[in-house]
């Protein structure tokens, strides 16, 4: 449970981590180029339209007030009146039309009606017998008006000369009207009038005050987009509908009313833009994936192995020492898993080895146990030996079973552990036995420290060496000499038995160091050497040391110095 | 990660205010909902165009069109009920007008006394606009003059299968003068309609404005049709003379209404004042080839005065609330005669 917990908030911490890394500049960095280019882009086309509109404004605004000026010469002039009533000669007019009208008649047509309406007098061209209605457009607008007179010409005016008509009523002494005067803007005359002034690939509209269509440019061929802009506006919408791809801007001419609308194609199409942001999302999408496939897999590298070493651990614990991990790749966490196996290792190294050190020592004991029969009845029987061997005056009968007695006490005891001064006590009964049963066969000398008689040494170790060096120390009938000796060295006690016999053969020697078990002949040695080993370890074995002099066999033991008290503090 | 959310919207935010500072510009250039005004209208565009345009430059008020089919503009207003987004329904035959006269608000204009009398409705539910008699035309180059004078020469068996005339049960017109037919010939009806059903000989056009195109061309030799129809095809150079039936001929006239609960009533009655004025009819007998309807103004010369035209009293309820039975009797006559 805890190891899923654990990895969870590992994985959480590690995506978060991607994530931000990778998402957030992402997106901070499309969010604000998006934004950037769009501004300056579309602030500097909308700068560029407005003020080109503007200036065709000017434009228009300046052609209109400069008709409005001839139209109000017109309108002032005596003679156009008494030309209006027909008592001018026609020449005569038409030279002071054109003068009055100088440059502007390039640009417009000027006419001069009647009181009925009857076109008069214009400097365009003309069907014969011309008239406007009075009741009806622009003549009754100029009648009725105060003064300039500003409208669309329609289609369904069957007489016109332009697009774009101004009026001004002609007014005599009397509440009627004597005539018109008219002026009229052709197509063409739009056209050279916005000419240049706004970009190709732009088109422009002039409407009237009603945002009927004035004038289209000609390149703008789509007669519904007035009457849809018209609605826009009515509706209150926006002319530019999100979707479309031309942004429309509008300025109204002061002097007419009318409006000039400019359509320029959306510098970044819409579509443009929706691909954008289509793109962007898809980019912040693929990051997103990216980042939580990533922190996966990564956490995933770590936590797998991580996971299998928990794991192994938890096996360990229940005892399977056998458990072992595989070991891929050469970074900190593989390093970790092979250590892991070497401690493993040796953990059931150590656990082998100490249970076979368990069983050597059971065998042992067992060993000495089988070894040991009724005691009782043994020291019965030798009690008895010895009490007839006083009775009938056999000394050497007595000392050997009194003696006998107490070696197989000693070997019977509980204590594993008896002090130098006691071994050595029962080696000299040992020896004294020996001596009865083989006289003058070898002399026994001990050098023996005094502090090293209070040190514990396993029981029954030093008899062993001592018989060895007896029986087969002295094997070819030779006489010597066995010497017992004990020193302390630092922490160390030695023990050393040396006889100047004739020597362990190399052959017996590479048999012993082998330990191949029950070395014939040798059992008493291995055993001893078996009994340090277990109590103190694999280095406190016998040793063989070269003897003095050459001769014989030397053998030697070291021990830790351990008195009774440390004995008894342990065992506390 | 709240921040961060926080962070975003606002980066967004920025993103969407980047575009609207337009709108406020052109408000200004909008105008006020008291120069506002719409028109539901069935007429072409040469008659509204004109007058509308007229009206915007003599009051200011903008007018929004909508256009389409007399009875589909009518079931619309219908429906729209007390929130009318009309403010005049402009066109429709009397006939159709009356039926719908719960949804308009009778009005009657400063200038009525000048309407002709027998074309003011009853309590001035909607105002006239022009009237348009029916009349019979012949191929000039197939038919002399004095071959067709009448409805009873329709039913002549010589001009089996010749006779141009539009189904009654889609035209309007086409069932004006079926009706005006019955009227002027008197007698049993359903005798008549078999007789005229007959010497139709099945041969009979989806649209009112085929007749004229199929008498000039030949296909046909005699037509019903209406007034200003026959008269403006004349005028472009159609080879067909116009016939007022003597027996008598109906002269219905289309109208002006002015929609209960308007949302700018003000505008819309400045409307049909307009359309009633002496200018406005002046245009539609000048320009439209109709009939006015005030005393006060002349139809075009070439045209016979009215009162010199014979007319049949046109049983205009009558024949409104006979429609159903008659087209359904029509529709049986004329059952075995299709091809």
């Amino acid at each position: 449970m805890s190891s899923r917990s654990i990895r969870s908030s590992f994985q959480k911490k590690l995506l978060a981590r991607f994530l931000v890394a990778g998402f957030v500049p992402l997106l901070v960095c499309i969010v604000l180029v998006t934004i950037l280019f769009r501004v300056t882009l579309n602030s500097s086309t909308e700068n560029r339209a407005e003020r080109q509109l503007a200036d065709m404004s000017e434009r228009l605004h300046t052609l209109v007030l400069g008709c409005d000026d001839v139209l109000e010469q017109l309108q002032e002039s005596e003679l156009v009146l008494a030309a209006l009533t027909g008592e001018r000669e026609a020449t005569e007019v038409y030279s002071f039309l054109y003068d009055a009208t100088g440059q502007m008649s390039r640009q417009a047509t000027f006419s001069l009606y009647d009181g009925e309406g009857q076109l008069l007098y214009t400097t365009g061209t003309a069907a014969p017998g011309e008239r406007l209605p009075l009741n009806w457009g622009l003549l009754y607008a100029a009648r009725e008006g105060a003064g300039l007179i500003c409208r669309r010409a329609s289609e369904y005016d069957k007489v016109r000369h332009g697009s774009m008509q101004l009026a001004r009523a002609v007014w005599g002494e009397d509440e009627i009207p004597a005539g018109y005067v008219t002026a009229e803007l052709s197509d063409d005359c739009f056209r050279h009038l916005f000419e240049g002034t706004y970009d190709s690939g732009n088109d422009i509209l002039v409407l009237d005050r009603f945002w009927g269509t004035v004038y289209a440019s000609p390149t703008l061929h789509d007669e519904t987009l007035a009457p849809r802009l018209r609605a826009q506006l009515l509706e209150g919408e926006s002319l530019s509908i999100a979707g479309s791809n031309c942004t429309y801007y509008v300025q109204e001419e002061p002097a007419s009313g009318f409006a000039l609308v400019m359509q320029q194609p959306k510098p970044v199409a819409d579509w443009i833009m929706q691909l954008l942001l289509w793109v962007t999302v898809a980019a912040l999408l693929l990051s997103l994936l990216l980042g939580s496939q990533f922190s996966m897999a990564f956490s995933r590298e770590i936590f797998e192995p991580i996971r299998e070493l928990n794991t192994a651990m938890a096996r360990i614990e229940e005892g399977d020492l056998a458990v072992r991990l595989e070991v891929r790749g050469t970074d900190e966490i593989s390093q970790l898993l092979e250590r892991f196996n070497l401690m493993a290792g040796r953990l059931k190294e150590n656990l082998d080895n100490s249970i076979r050190q368990q069983q050597e020592l059971g065998d042992a004991q067992i060993r000495m146990m089988q070894a040991q029969l009724n005691p009782h009845f043994l020291y019965n029987t030798l009690d008895t030996l010895k009490w007839l061997g006083k009775i009938n005056r056999i000394p050497e009968v007595s000392t050997i079973s009194a003696n006998l007695a107490d070696i197989l006490r000693s070997s019977i005891s509980a204590d594993d552990f008896v002090r130098l001064g006691d071994e050595l006590a029962l080696l000299e009964r040992y020896v004294e036995i020996q001596n009865i049963r083989f006289p003058d066969k070898f002399v026994y000398q001990t050098d023996i420290e005094d502090e090293t008689r209070e040190m514990l040494i396993p029981k029954l170790t030093l008899q062993p060496l001592v018989e060895n060096a007896i029986i087969h120390g002295f094997e070819d009938g030779s006489h010597g000499v066995i010497t017992v000796s004990a020193a302390q060295r630092g922490d160390e006690l030695t023990v050393t038995v040396q006889d100047d016999g004739c020597g362990m053969s190399p052959d017996s020697r590479a048999r012993f160091l082998a330990k191949s078990g029950a070395a014939s002949g040798h059992l008493g040695l291995y055993n001893v050497d078996a009994i340090l080993r277990l109590h103190y370890g694999e280095k406190c074995g016998l040793k063989f040391l070269s003897p003095r002099d050459g001769r014989g066999t030397c053998i030697r033991m070291t021990l830790p110095v351990r008195t009774r008290t440390d004995k008894e503090d342990a065992t506390l | 990660m709240k921040r961060l959310t926080l962070l975003l919207c606002a980066l967004l935010m920025c993103l969407s205010a980047c575009g609207s500072q337009e709108s406020d510009a052109l408000a200004s250039l909008a105008p006020g909902e008291e120069h506002r005004l719409t028109v539901y209208t069935s007429h072409k565009e040469e008659v509204y165009g004109p007058i509308v345009k007229e009206f915007e430059e003599r009051t200011g008020i903008w007018v929004t069109v909508v256009t389409g089919g007399t009875n589909e503009l009518l079931e619309r207003i219908h429906s729209e009920g007390d929130r009318p987004e009309c403010d005049v329904m402009f066109g429709g035959g009397v006939e159709s007008l009356m039926q719908y006269e719960t949804d308009f608000e009778p009005y009657t204009c400063s200038e009525a006394d000048q309407i002709q009398p027998g074309l003011r409705p009853a309590g001035d539910a909607w105002a006239p606009f022009s009237s348009l008699p029916v009349v019979l035309i012949y191929n000039t180059r197939l038919v002399s003059e004095d071959q067709l004078t009448g409805w009873a020469d329709l039913l002549d068996p010589r001009w089996k299968g010749k006779i141009a005339f539009a189904d009654p049960s889609v035209s309007g017109s086409g069932y004006t003068a079926v009706m005006a037919m019955l009227v002027a010939l008197g007698g049993d009806e359903a005798d008549l309609l078999e007789q005229f059903a007959d010497n139709l000989d099945g041969k009979i056009l989806m649209d009112s404005g085929d007749v004229v195109g199929a008498v000039s061309s030949g296909e046909c030799s005699v037509g019903i049709t209406l007034e200003e129809t026959a008269v403006k095809r004349r005028s472009q150079g159609a080879s067909i003379g116009i016939v007022y039936p003597v027996e008598g001929t109906s002269n219905l006239p289309d109208g002006t209404a002015l929609i209960a609960n308007a949302p700018h009533r003000d505008n819309a009655v400045a409307f049909l004042e307009f359309v009633q004025s002496a200018d406005v009819q002046e245009l539609v007998v000048s320009d439209f080839s109709r009939r006015t309807v005030r005393i006060d103004v002349a139809d075009m010369d070439f045209l016979p005065p009215m009162s010199q035209v014979s007319l049949v009293d046109y049983p205009i309820e009558q024949a409104a609330a006979e429609k159903e039975r008659f087209l359904q009797l029509w529709r049986e006559l004329n059952r075995e005669k299709t091809p």
